[in-house]
């Protein structure tokens, strides 16, 4: 069965290099949003069963989205994939329901450690 | 007048790279200062040397700022000069977060010990991330209460007429306490941060 992620950064690059360091073979559907607000919308609809999502976004930020996924009870796997690396903030984003914090720029393989830890792969 | 612009794939690339770099020096003073350090999207645009003594202006007014400027000079002509400014009133507050008697340690002291963290951590994130290496100038003190920030823009901008100005914010919420770091690439190293921009682009 193929996987549907949707990746949610304001920066392409960002989103880009998420996107390279997905594990070679990982047969997934990839959508794209680039702030909070577009991220809820499309979780709405149920389109991703994954959502790597960043913090520092304009509109609505990381923790907005997690609160809203948390109420709406719409969260499904969330990995944040974050350049604010504060002990706090990820003991945050683990309390908000995230299953695991990745600092940025993302590395390949501790993306793969956690999809694999959780039956992604 | 030098004809530059910034596409928006470089602003784009540039505004991560600056992402993790400030990341990196926000966590290390949350953990100094231990307490929570909120962070906003950094803002990136070109001004002209003329223009910035007016926008410093418009930004603070009359507010009592104490400002701290340091130059770094890295390979392949990436050079500039990072700013950090101080509202005096939340000034007062640090030696609170601190946990310091008052006059144990000077304001100025204290000042100085949160620039250097903030500037050598995003210096150092920032170097990391473009493979270079940065070295960095003392720093200078100044103090709107002794001397013109207006004089020291002007005399900062002596030799350009356009740079990338950054924008950061690090808040800490919890105690009222606000530094802004401002990060300007000035001249001919706009082009040479454009190269290396570049190069991470084409990678992607």
């Amino acid at each position: 069965m193929t996987l549907s992620v949707l990746i949610c950064d304001d920066s392409a690059l960002a989103r880009k290099q998420v996107k390279k360091s997905f594990p070679e073979n990982w047969n997934v559907d990839v959508r794209l949003a680039s702030n909070g607000l577009e991220a809820i919308n499309m979780m709405r609809e149920k389109i991703a069963d994954v959502l790597f999502l960043d913090l520092t976004m304009p509109e609505l930020d990381g923790i907005s989205v997690l609160e809203l996924l948390k109420l709406k009870k719409l969260a499904n796997y969330v990995i944040v994939i974050s350049a604010d690396i504060q002990p706090e903030m990820q003991k945050r984003v683990t309390e908000l329901g995230a299953l695991a914090f990745i600092q940025k720029p993302v590395n390949s393989e501790k993306l793969s450690q956690i999809l694999e830890e959780y039956g992604l792969l | 007048m030098i004809e530059i612009t910034i596409t928006e794939e470089q602003r784009d690339c540039l505004q991560e790279l600056i992402n993790v770099a400030m990341g990196r020096a926000s966590d290390k003073l949350a953990r100094y200062l231990e307490t929570f350090v909120h962070l906003q999207v950094p803002h990136i645009e070109l001004v002209s040397s003329s223009e910035l003594p007016q926008a410093f202006a418009e930004t603070y007014g009359d507010d009592s700022v104490t400002l701290l400027s340091q130059g770094f000079y890295g390979q392949d002509g990436i050079t500039g000069e990072t700013l950090l400014i101080y509202r005096a009133d939340h000034t007062k507050n640090i030696a609170n977060i601190l946990g310091y008697e008052p006059d144990e340690v000077s304001e100025m002291e204290q000042l100085t010990d949160i620039s250097s963290i903030l500037t050598t951590t995003f210096l150092n994130g920032l170097a990391e991330q473009i493979d270079n290496q940065i070295a960095y100038s003392a720093p200078r003190v100044i103090s709107s209460s002794e001397t013109s920030i207006e004089k020291h823009l002007q005399d900062l901008s002596f030799n350009w007429e356009l740079a990338l100005k950054v924008a950061i914010s690090y808040q800490v919420t919890d105690y009222e306490f606000n530094c802004d770091m401002v990060l300007l690439i000035p001249g001919v190293a706009i082009e040479n941060i454009q190269q290396v921009l570049d190069q991470i682009l084409e990678e992607y």
